[in-house]
């Protein structure tokens, strides 16, 4: 759906991203692992239009994406759920909603039915609707990250570890989210340092090491743990 | 105390507050440009001024009635703030914070030498309503033409917090100056988002030029220095980034100026609100409404 072709970012005279290329797949998760510093978020921020590529293309369809503007990207449907969930935090639970339907802002009624349809994926955001964002706990304010995403109705959810900063607990619960949205048939691209979680609940996956994809495949045909010791601790030749 | 000394007192401080908003609104410009852009904008002052020369103009040109010269000095004022931003902001690095901030002050002294050059530095006369009305409550006077400022500065107020409270480029605005990261994730151009605050922020320096000069009946170049300097005292005693507290700060510098004046003269005045300023950034830098939430 779509597809990344040698990809280069960098910040200043650094390369981050030495030519990555991928492809997130139609209707499926699609996970990136990868140990601290591999360019993980650097690739989700380039997809977003934040940061800008040096040179390769990422192509929608038709539509290439690089070069576009970070607004645009998400009109064409490629949203992102931010690392950190980056929420508003003073404005309420359902302005933030609302803000995320601000690419579609001239379709109302539409917009209406969504913002209900999130809450009543999110019972606890109905409950917390008119409290203003920066008074949620963590993991509720990741649900409001992904429901404000899910008001662009997208066409691809970018997700940037959705398990930084929360308790165990709280991550099995916004996994289990992931997991529902994929049932759903949605196109997920998602980057994780919790690898163990992410595999369970990937169709396929990406290593990316050192700015490059050094290895992907489906993972129920590969070892995990050697895996996991790989995205881990970024070494070159698991034994 | 002397109950005249004390009449007095109450009635700078009332004119003081009514003519406070003016203060207040150039305030709240400051406020909404730093909200979303975080850069101070120096050259605001001025363009507000030079927007209600633009409504003079029109005095001279066709004869406008006061109303007409009103509107025109605020949607004079909102334009020339919308050069301002291409000219000191669109284009300057972002990760040099000091290249805008420097544009801003030569675009500061470069609307004031327009100014004093259009108008050969003379004060001209500036329409002036309800110059005679006065309201008498027991021995207060409530002057008309500063109850007209205080009204049109209120409602100003009013329909900005309509704009940004119940509209989509509200929501924006805000949205851009809560979290601008996020917001770009939401679809929002943060481009179009700080040009348009630019317009809307110069349309409220532009009123508070307009009334600025009707509450006094002339208009004249010095007053850009005033409002530049009043509204930045008003953004520090009220929290840069607060609208409530530009509100707060902008009515407190109105009444402590006048009763500066009252106590120590129109000549010693502004010297004491200048001290207010040194208070302030010692004591309090964030301000009375200070936002103190982290923010990246």
């Amino acid at each position: 759906m779509l597809e990344i072709r040698d990809i280069r970012t960098s910040y200043g005279k650094i390369a981050a991203l030495k030519g990555v290329s991928l492809e997130i797949r139609e209707g499926g998760l699609t996970c990136l692992l990868g140990p601290n510093g591999a360019g993980k978020t650097t690739l989700i921020w380039t997809i977003a239009g934040i940061l800008k590529a040096q040179s390769g293309s990422m192509r929608l369809g038709d539509d290439e994406l690089a070069g576009l503007k970070p607004h645009q990207i998400v009109e064409k449907g490629v949203v992102t759920v931010p690392e950190n969930r980056l929420v508003f935090p003073e404005m309420t639970v359902t302005e933030n909603l609302v803000a995320g339907a601000f690419s579609r802002r001239r379709q109302k009624g539409d917009v209406a039915e969504d913002l209900d349809a999130v809450l009543d994926r999110f019972p606890r955001l109905r409950e917390r609707a008119s409290q203003e964002a920066g008074t949620l706990s963590g993991g509720e304010q990741q649900m409001l990250a992904v429901g404000r995403a899910l008001m662009a109705r997208p066409k691809i959810l970018l997700m940037d570890e959705p398990s930084t900063g929360l308790a165990p607990i709280i991550v099995e619960e916004i996994f289990e989210i992931i997991g529902q949205l994929r049932d759903e048939g949605r196109t997920i691209f998602l980057v994780e340092q919790n690898a163990n979680l992410a595999l369970d609940y990937a169709d396929h996956f990406y290593l990316l090491e050192q700015g490059h994809v050094t290895f992907g495949g489906d993972p129920a045909t590969v070892d995990h743990d050697d895996l996991i010791a790989r995205a881990y601790l970024g070494a070159r030749k698991a034994s | 105390m002397d109950y005249f000394l004390i009449i007095d007192f109450v009635q700078s401080l009332l004119d003081g507050l009514l003519f406070g908003t003016t203060y207040a609104l150039i305030g709240i410009g400051f406020t909404l440009i730093f909200g979303v852009m975080r850069k101070l904008n120096l050259a605001y002052g001025a363009a507000a001024l030079a927007g209600t020369y633009i409504g003079v103009a029109a005095t001279f040109a066709f004869d406008a009635p006061p109303p007409v010269v009103f509107l025109l000095s605020a949607l004079g004022s909102g334009a020339i703030g919308i050069v301002v931003y291409y000219c000191c902001f669109r284009f300057t690095p972002t990760h040099y914070p000091m290249a805008s901030l420097l544009a801003s002050v030569g675009m500061l002294l470069f609307i004031d030498e327009v100014v004093i050059h259009a108008s050969h530095g003379m004060p001209l006369p500036y329409p002036s309503v309800f110059r005679e009305a006065t309201i008498e409550l027991g021995d207060i006077w409530v002057r008309g033409d500063l109850l007209f400022v205080f009204f049109i500065c209120v409602v100003a107020m009013a329909v900005l917090f309509w704009l940004l409270y119940r509209t989509p480029l509200g929501l924006a605005t805000r949205a851009v100056s809560q979290q601008p990261r996020a917001a770009a994730l939401c679809g929002i151009d943060p481009t179009r988002v700080n040009l348009l605050t630019f317009g809307l922020a110069g349309i409220l320096g532009g009123i508070a030029g307009a009334m600025t000069a009707a509450a006094v009946g002339v208009l004249s170049p010095i007053i850009a220095m005033g409002l530049t300097v009043k509204g930045l005292i008003a953004v520090v005693i009220g929290g840069l980034g607060s609208i409530p507290g530009a509100i707060i700060g902008g009515l407190l510098v109105g009444a402590a100026e006048n009763v500066f004046l009252m106590l120590r003269g129109v000549t010693e005045r502004d010297i004491y609100v200048m001290l207010l300023l040194f208070l302030f950034l010692t004591l309090r830098p964030g301000g009375l409404f200070g936002s103190t939430a982290g923010r990246d």
